[in-house]
């Protein structure tokens, strides 16, 4: 190979150095796609430029904060269930039905605003849990992929809404509306906040409690053993269906949850509509993989992520489409992917063949590494 | 009534098979991915590759033959799939992401071309086989037979070769090896990484011609997310055709009928007992995606059940990358 240096694997991957190949690869795939941009005749500069612009105002750190929350929230419950080698593609649709859930008991009950907001977040987990039920007990029970049950479910949900928005729940005062009514009660605004909620409390609350019971629990160290080997952790005593079952319902209650903060706390979306989930779910799978999984790093990995979206909404004006920011996302994640193999490869000097090396040559240069 | 019935029946037929045959296509290039232990996340992206490429073939380079568009939109999804064999077979990254950012890059590409075009018309399609004018006149013919040669490429000569390539060469033996189990196909000497490159990029060829099916086939006319799902409905086909050609085109036909069930009521307005027509054609648009969930579930659970081993799992080695290394 070039240079005679070459390639070495390494057997085990220190998750300090993957964290830092995975930033250098998602760093490159930033740099790739400013090159695409100067290829298709856009200064990724002016972009750059016009992005902090718009983000770098109150009103700008307002809507990155907001779009923040949904991305956050379904980004932590993939996170919540990739630390089991879980993989859930569907919280949009969990999203969507703890919307869907909230808003039900807002049309339907009477009550006080505050007790009415608690029931609706208690719908909103619940809708979300109830989404994700029957893929997780099948692929807790009968080993069904969870990719594929959880995905086709988003479809569902988003045919449901449609059915809602324009058919039983549709809001009847005026002929042009293609929303459903509004809900009765809306979340306090944030204090020294205009347009922003207490909602945005919430995914820092989770954090903290996700990142505390995988430090300082059982229940947390079992999850990250069936993460690490399902097969091991079973013979070590941990029932492994049972606690596959439990997480990915947390997963969704989670995502639920987040609908209907969405529904409650973000004015001008206080109705569902076929736009109601700006593909969050996405973005939150996104999210969990830059950050390895880690959720100290997941609200970092969102602001990052929530603002590139707020940003890819404001050029609109400007000429360039959300689907070069979804091409951007693509790139993004390939060198995300990329940069996580590369942890587990060491450049390394081949071991010389000569008899007559000086007797100085360090050992670390030996092709396999420091051993841990 | 009789005769209402069978009329529904017919049209339900005719408009599923073009509506499954984008799935046929894409279901089997997953397929063909995953026999050789790749899993292809991207089937939502290469369609609209296909598609887009397609449709610029037709608009922009003006080609005239939809032979060669096809051959464009295939094309154009090879060198995505060549994008991707790379990242997930050669470096070796995780396929589950890659695959996304097929899905998402693919969109985000797709849509970025066909900005403009939305709702123009496409003049080049292929036509329906008529041959000295056997099928048409006929009803039931004309539902079952009458149809573009694509669609037979895809409903009956497609399969029929990759089921003859895996199951009846020495070829498709190593492929299925290299699927199954790397280390032991390794260790017979097939070239794991070439047979992984080679097919992974193939069926992304395939999957792309779902994309030119839709555009010159099945709807002439570019729309935005053009694939709106079929992907991933297709890609859930795979597994409850449990990586078989033949039952890849039921599981298809399964969703397409599904489909056109829906297009069929709304069309003659029928209602239910319990629901308004609307409300009927709004509740039937669900149906495909759960008639498909459900699909999958049913014959997991009862394999499950009976307690015996299933025939019907996936291959062995899918979604993991092979180091040799590690054998």
């Amino acid at each position: 190979m070039i240079a005679g240096v070459r390639l070495a694997r390494r057997l085990e991957v220190d998750p300090r150095r993957q964290n830092i190949t995975r930033l250098l690869g998602a760093a490159a795939g930033l740099l790739l796609a400013g090159l695409l941009l100067l290829l298709i005749g856009r200064s990724p500069f002016t972009i750059l430029s016009d992005s902090i612009e718009a983000i770098w105002s109150k009103r700008g750190v307002e809507n990155v904060l907001r779009q923040a929350v949904p991305i956050v929230m379904c980004a932590l419950g993939v996170a919540l269930s990739l630390r089991m080698r879980v993989w859930n593609i569907g919280s949009d649709g969990q999203f969507l039905f703890g919307a869907f859930c909230a808003l039900g008991i807002s049309i339907n009950v009477d009550a006080p605003d505050p007790v009415l907001l608690v029931l609706m977040a208690v719908a909103g987990a619940l809708g979300g849990a109830l989404w994700i039920l029957v893929p997780a007990l099948a692929r807790a029970y009968w080993g069904v992929n969870e990719i594929i049950t959880t995905l086709l479910l988003n479809f569902v949900a988003l045919e449901l809404i449609k059915w809602a928005s324009l058919g039983f729940w549709r809001d009847t005062k005026s002929q042009v509306t293609k929303s459903t009514v509004l809900v009765e009660a809306t979340l306090p605004r944030m204090w020294g906040f205009e347009r922003l909620s207490i909602a945005v409390l919430v995914p820092v609350v989770i954090t903290i409690v996700l990142f505390l019971v995988f430090r300082a629990t059982t229940v947390g160290y079992e999850i990250d053993m069936i993460g690490g080997n399902a097969r091991a952790a079973r013979f070590a005593g941990v029932n492994v269906p049972r606690r596959i079952v439990t997480v990915m319902l947390i997963t969704g209650s989670i995502a639920g949850l987040a609908g209907m903060l969405q529904l409650t706390g973000v004015p001008g979306s206080q109705a569902m509509g076929e736009g109601f989930s700006s593909n969050f779910g996405l973005s939150g799978f996104i999210v969990a993989a830059l950050a390895g999984a880690a959720f100290a790093g997941v609200p970092i990995a969102g602001l990052f992520i929530a603002a590139m979206f707020y940003a890819g909404l404001v050029l609109q004006t400007k000429g360039l489409s959300v689907y070069i920011v979804l091409a951007i996302y693509a790139v993004v994640l390939i060198g995300v992917a990329i940069g996580e193999v590369a942890a587990r490869y060491d450049l390394v000097r081949p071991r010389p063949h000569h008899v007559d090396v000086p007797p100085s040559a360090p050992a670390a240069l030996t092709p396999t590494g420091p051993t841990p | 009534m009789i005769a209402l019935i069978t009329n529904a029946f017919l049209s339900i037929v005719q408009a599923a098979i073009p509506a499954s045959a984008v799935v046929v296509l894409a279901a089997t290039g997953a397929m063909v991915n995953e026999k050789v232990g790749v899993l292809n996340l991207g089937q939502e992206g290469l369609i609209g590759i296909g598609a887009v490429f397609t449709v610029l073939a037709v608009q922009v380079w003006e080609i005239e033959s939809p032979w060669l568009c096809l051959l464009v939109g295939m094309s154009a999804a090879a060198v995505a799939g060549t994008l991707f064999a790379i990242a997930t077979v050669v470096v070796r990254a995780n396929q589950v992401l890659v695959g996304l950012a097929l899905t998402l890059g693919g969109i985000g590409l797709s849509n970025q071309l066909g900005t403009n075009r939305n709702g123009t018309p496409i003049t080049v399609v292929f036509a329906d086989l008529d041959p000295a004018g056997a099928f048409s006149g006929n009803q039931i013919t004309e539902a079952f037979f009458q149809h573009d040669p694509l669609a037979y490429i895809a409903y009956v000569f497609l399969p029929l070769v990759l089921w003859f390539l895996f199951y009846r060469t020495r070829h498709g033996l190593d492929l299925r090896a290299v699927g199954e189990s790397p280390a032991t196909a390794d260790a017979t000497g097939t070239p794991v990484l070439t047979f992984r490159m080679l097919y992974t990029i193939l069926g992304c060829a395939i999957s792309g011609a779902a994309g030119c099916y839709m555009i010159l086939a099945f709807t002439p006319t570019w729309s935005q997310d053009i694939a709106r799902g079929r992907g991933w409905v297709a890609l859930a086909v795979v597994i409850l055709a449990a990586w078989r050609p033949f039952y890849v085109v039921l599981g298809a036909l399964l969703y397409g009928a599904m489909i056109s069930l829906d297009q069929t009521t709304q069309a003659r307005n029928w209602d239910l007992p319990f629901l308004e027509a609307k409300d009927v054609s709004f509740a039937l648009a669900m149906l495909p995606y759960l008639v498909t969930l459900i699909a999958i579930l049913v014959p997991a659970g009862l394999a499950r059940i009976g307690k015996r081993k299933s025939a019907r799992d996936a291959p062995g080695g899918l979604a993991v990358p092979y180091f040799r290394e590690e054998r």
